[in-house]
C-alpha cells in the first residue's frame, strides 16, 4: 500500500509567547491510498486540529506534510487533491442541492455536461435523486449528510476528510450513515481520513485508528491491536472498559513477566517492548471484563466478593471485589437460565491465557 | 392544538383572544403620531399640489394642475401657451437620482470591507468598533457638512496641501461640485450602509467560506459565490438605508453643491421659500415620494425576482 498521505514532525502552536498553545506536537503519520483511517481522542485532543492542517485551513507551524508524494503543506484548501465534509456539514444555503454537489466541480472549471453527469452519477450515489432541486433547508439533517458527502466526493478528491460527520444524527441514523459511508469508500476507493471522539465508531470503522490525546499521537494501529494491544493508560481506558489492577512482579523472564494477583496466586503478563520492571516493582496490569470468566471460589487465578451486577440484555456486568480492595468488573454473556449472582456472594474469577497485559505508565 | 368541545359552545371566549382585543391599544399611542405627524402632512401636500398659488406663498382653493405641470415643463413668460420641458427641473431629478445611486454604490464599496473587518475581529472586540463606527452621530451634521466644506474649499486644507506639495500649481475648484457632494453624502451615509452590512455578515456561517476554499474556489470567487450571495440582505437593507435619505436629502447638497448645484431636496425648499411657488412645491414633494416607492417596489422585485429564479 502506497502513502497517500505522508506527516512528518508535524506540529502547531496557536498564539505567541506567553499565551502559545501546542495543540499539535511531532505528529508523524503515513496513511496509505485507499485506507479508512480515524483520528480517535477525547474533545481537545488536537484531532480536529491535525484533519484542519490536512484540509489547509490551518498552517503547520512546523513539519512537513505531503499528499500523494507533493508538499502541500504551503499551499492553500484550494490547491490540495483533499476535500472536507464538516461536522454540521456547511451546505451553500443559498444553492440546491444538485448546485452544490456540483460546486468543487464548476470552481475547477469543467465543462457543464461533465458537471450535470457527475452530479446525477453523485445524487444516485447518496440516494437522493428526488431532491436534486430543493435548497438544504429543505430537507433532513441525514439527507444535508449525504449531501455533504456527495459534495465532497464529486471533484473526485485523493483524500476525503470526515470531521465528526456522524454527530449531530440520532442513534439509528448514525448506524445507518455508518455502513453507508463503508460502502461508498468501498464504490469509490478514496482515502477517508475520519475524526471521531466515538471509540465504538472508530473501531466499527476503521482500517487503522490512531489515537490523540494532548496534541500527540499516542498509538496508531489496526482496531485489533488498539484493542487487544493498548500502548499506554491513557488508550486502555479511552477504548472499551478495562480492568486496571496494581500488581507486584513476582518473576521476569524471556517471554514476559510474572505477576503477583490480589489473593497470592501467581499469573503470566506480557511486557510491553522496552520494559524491564525489577522483580517486586508495582506495575499496572490490565485485562478486559469480557476476557475473565467466573469459576467456582478458589478454583480460578483470585477471588471477588460480588458487589452489585448490571443487567445489559446479552451480558451482565459483574462488579466484584478483589482480597486487596482492589475493584474488578468481570462481563458475562448471559443465557435465559442463568440467574444473576448474589451481593455479597464470592465468585472465583479466571483469567484467559495470555489476557492479562502491564502497560507503560 | 386541540379546542376542549365545551368551550366551542360556551359562553366565554377564548381568554388569549380577549388580551389579543385590547392589546393593539398598546400601539396607539405610535398610531396616533404617525397619523397627525406624517399621513396628515402627507394628504396636505398631496391637496395643495392641486390648488394655486398665492401670491406671497402659501395657497389660493382653485382647483389647478398648473403646479405639476410646471414640475416637468415651463411657459415662455411672454406666451404661456408655448410650452417647453423644463431643463432645470429634468436635470435637478437627474442629478438627485444619478447622485444617490452613485452614493449608494460608494457606500457599498466602502461599506462591505469595513463590514468585513468588523465581523472578523474577536467578538468582544466588535462592539468596540461598530461603536466607533457610531462616533459620527454624535456631531450634528451641519457641522460636520461645514467641516467637509473646510476641507475642500479654494484655500481649504486639500487644495493647500496639493499646492505645497507642488502637485498643482492653482487651487482646484472641489466646493460646490457633485463631487463634493457625493463626498458629502458617502461620508454622512456609510454608517446606514455598514451596520446592516456587518448584521449580515455577523450571522454568516464562516465554515461555508472554508467549504468554498475547499471546494477549489479562489478567493475572489468565495467572494463572489458564497459571501455576497449569503450577505445580500445586508446589502438590499443598506443600499434601501442610504438610497432613500439620499435622493431627499438637504443639508449636504445645499452646504457643499452651493446654488447652483441642486438636488430635488433644495429645489422643493426653493419653492416654499424665494420661490413662492407651493402647489410646485408640493407636486415636487409627491414627486420624491413616487420616485422613492418606484425605486423601493423595482428595487425589491429585481431582488426577490432573482431569487425566484434561483429556485425555479
Amino acid at each position: 500500500m502506497s502513502a497517500e498521505i505522508e506527516i512528518t514532525g508535524l506540529g502547531k502552536v496557536f498564539g505567541q509567547g506567553a499565551a502559545a498553545f501546542r495543540a499539535l506536537s511531532d505528529i508523524n503519520l503515513s496513511i496509505g491510498t485507499g485506507e479508512f483511517f480515524t483520528l480517535l481522542g477525547p474533545s481537545g485532543c488536537g484531532k480536529t486540529t491535525l484533519l484542519r492542517v490536512i484540509a489547509g485551513f490551518e498552517a503547520p507551524s512546523m513539519g512537513s506534510l505531503k499528499i500523494n508524494g507533493d508538499e502541500v503543506a504551503a499551499k492553500g484548501p484550494n490547491a490540495r487533491p483533499v476535500n472536507t465534509v464538516f461536522q454540521n456539514y456547511a451546505l451553500f444555503p443559498h444553492m440546491s442541492v444538485a448546485q452544490n454537489i456540483g460546486f468543487g466541480l464548476k470552481m475547477l472549471g469543467k465543462p457543464r455536461a461533465e458537471i450535470d453527469a457527475t452530479v446525477a452519477e453523485m445524487l444516485r450515489l447518496v440516494r437522493m435523486e428526488p431532491m436534486a432541486e430543493r435548497k438544504p433547508s429543505e430537507i433532513s439533517g441525514g439527507q444535508q449528510q449525504r449531501v455533504a458527502l456527495a459534495r465532497a466526493l464529486a471533484p473526485r478528491p485523493r483524500v476525503l476528510l470526515l470531521d465528526e460527520p456522524l454527530s449531530a444524527l440520532d442513534l439509528k441514523l448514525r448506524k445507518e450513515m455508518q455502513s453507508e459511508l463503508k460502502r461508498l469508500q468501498g464504490e469509490t476507493g478514496i482515502t477517508f481520513v475520519f475524526v471521531t471522539h466515538d471509540q465504538e465508531e472508530a473501531l466499527t470503522m476503521s482500517d487503522r485508528i490512531a489515537v490523540m490525546s494532548a496534541g500527540r499521537i499516542l498509538q496508531c494501529g489496526t482496531p485489533h491491536d488498539i484493542y487487544h494491544a493498548p500502548s499506554d493508560r491513557f488508550v486502555a481506558d479511552f477504548i472499551g472498559d478495562t480492568n486496571f489492577l496494581t500488581v507486584p512482579v513476582a518473576a521476569l523472564d524471556a517471554q514476559g513477566a510474572t505477576v503477583t494477583l490480589p489473593g497470592g496466586a501467581q499469573a503470566p503478563a506480557r511486557l510491553p517492548e522496552g520494559m524491564r520492571p525489577v522483580t517486586g516493582e508495582e506495575v499496572t496490569a490490565v485485562i478486559r471484563p469480557e476476557q475473565a470468566t467466573l469459576a467456582e471460589p478458589g478454583a480460578g487465578d483470585m477471588d471477588g466478593v460480588v458487589e452489585t451486577s448490571t443487567f445489559f440484555g446479552t451480558d451482565t456486568h459483574i462488579h466484584l471485589k478483589l482480597a486487596d480492595g482492589q475493584g474488578f468488573v468481570l462481563r458475562r454473556q448471559n443465557t435465559a437460565d442463568l440467574a444473576a449472582p448474589d451481593p455479597g456472594s464470592t465468585l472465583g474469577i479466571a483469567l484467559g491465557a495470555g489476557t492479562l497485559r502491564i502497560l507503560k505508565d | 392544538m386541540a379546542t376542549p368541545p365545551d368551550s366551542a359552545t360556551g359562553p366565554d371566549p377564548d381568554p388569549q383572544k380577549e388580551s389579543h382585543g385590547w392589546k393593539w391599544l398598546l400601539s396607539a399611542p405610535a398610531l396616533l403620531v404617525l397619523l397627525v405627524a406624517a399621513s396628515g402632512p402627507l394628504m396636505i401636500v398631496a391637496v395643495y399640489s392641486f390648488l394655486s398659488p398665492g401670491n406671497v406663498g402659501g395657497v389660493e382653493w382653485d382647483f389647478s394642475t398648473e403646479g405639476w405641470f410646471r414640475v416637468f415643463f415651463s411657459r415662455d413668460i411672454f406666451d404661456p401657451e408655448n410650452v417647453s420641458w423644463n431643463w432645470a427641473n429634468l436635470n435637478v431629478f437627474w442629478r438627485t437620482i444619478s447622485l444617490s445611486l452613485q452614493t449608494t454604490l460608494i457606500c457599498a464599496v466602502l461599506g462591505f470591507p469595513t463590514a468585513w473587518f468588523i465581523a472578523t475581529r474577536p467578538p468582544e472586540r466588535r462592539a468596540l468598533w461598530l461603536f466607533l463606527i457610531t462616533i459620527p452621530f454624535w456631531t450634528n451634521l451641519l457641522i460636520r457638512t461645514f467641516a467637509i466644506q473646510e476641507l475642500l474649499r479654494g484655500n481649504g486644507l486639500i487644495n493647500t496641501i496639493l499646492m505645497a506639495t507642488g502637485i498643482i500649481d492653482e487651487p482646484l475648484q472641489l466646493l460646490f461640485s457633485n463631487f463634493a457632494i457625493l463626498l458629502g453624502m458617502a461620508y454622512v451615509f456609510l454608517p446606514l450602509m455598514v451596520l446592516p452590512l456587518y448584521a449580515a455578515m455577523d450571522k454568516l456561517d464562516f465554515r461555508l467560506v472554508e467549504a468554498g476554499y475547499d471546494l477549489y474556489a479562489s478567493r475572489v470567487r468565495v467572494l463572489w459565490h458564497v459571501i455576497l450571495p449569503l450577505v445580500k440582505p445586508g446589502f438590499v437593507a443598506g443600499s434601501i438605508l442610504v438610497f432613500i435619505p439620499s435622493i431627499g436629502a438637504y443639508v449636504t447638497p445645499r452646504v457643499l453643491g452651493g446654488g447652483r448645484t441642486m438636488m430635488l431636496g433644495n429645489l422643493i425648499a426653493l419653492q416654499f421659500g424665494q420661490g413662492r411657488n407651493w402647489p410646485l412645491g408640493a407636486a415636487l414633494a409627491m414627486l420624491l415620494l413616487i420616485i422613492v416607492m418606484a425605486a423601493l417596489v423595482f428595487y425589491l422585485r429585481a431582488v426577490n425576482g432573482e431569487e425566484g429564479k434561483r429556485r425555479g
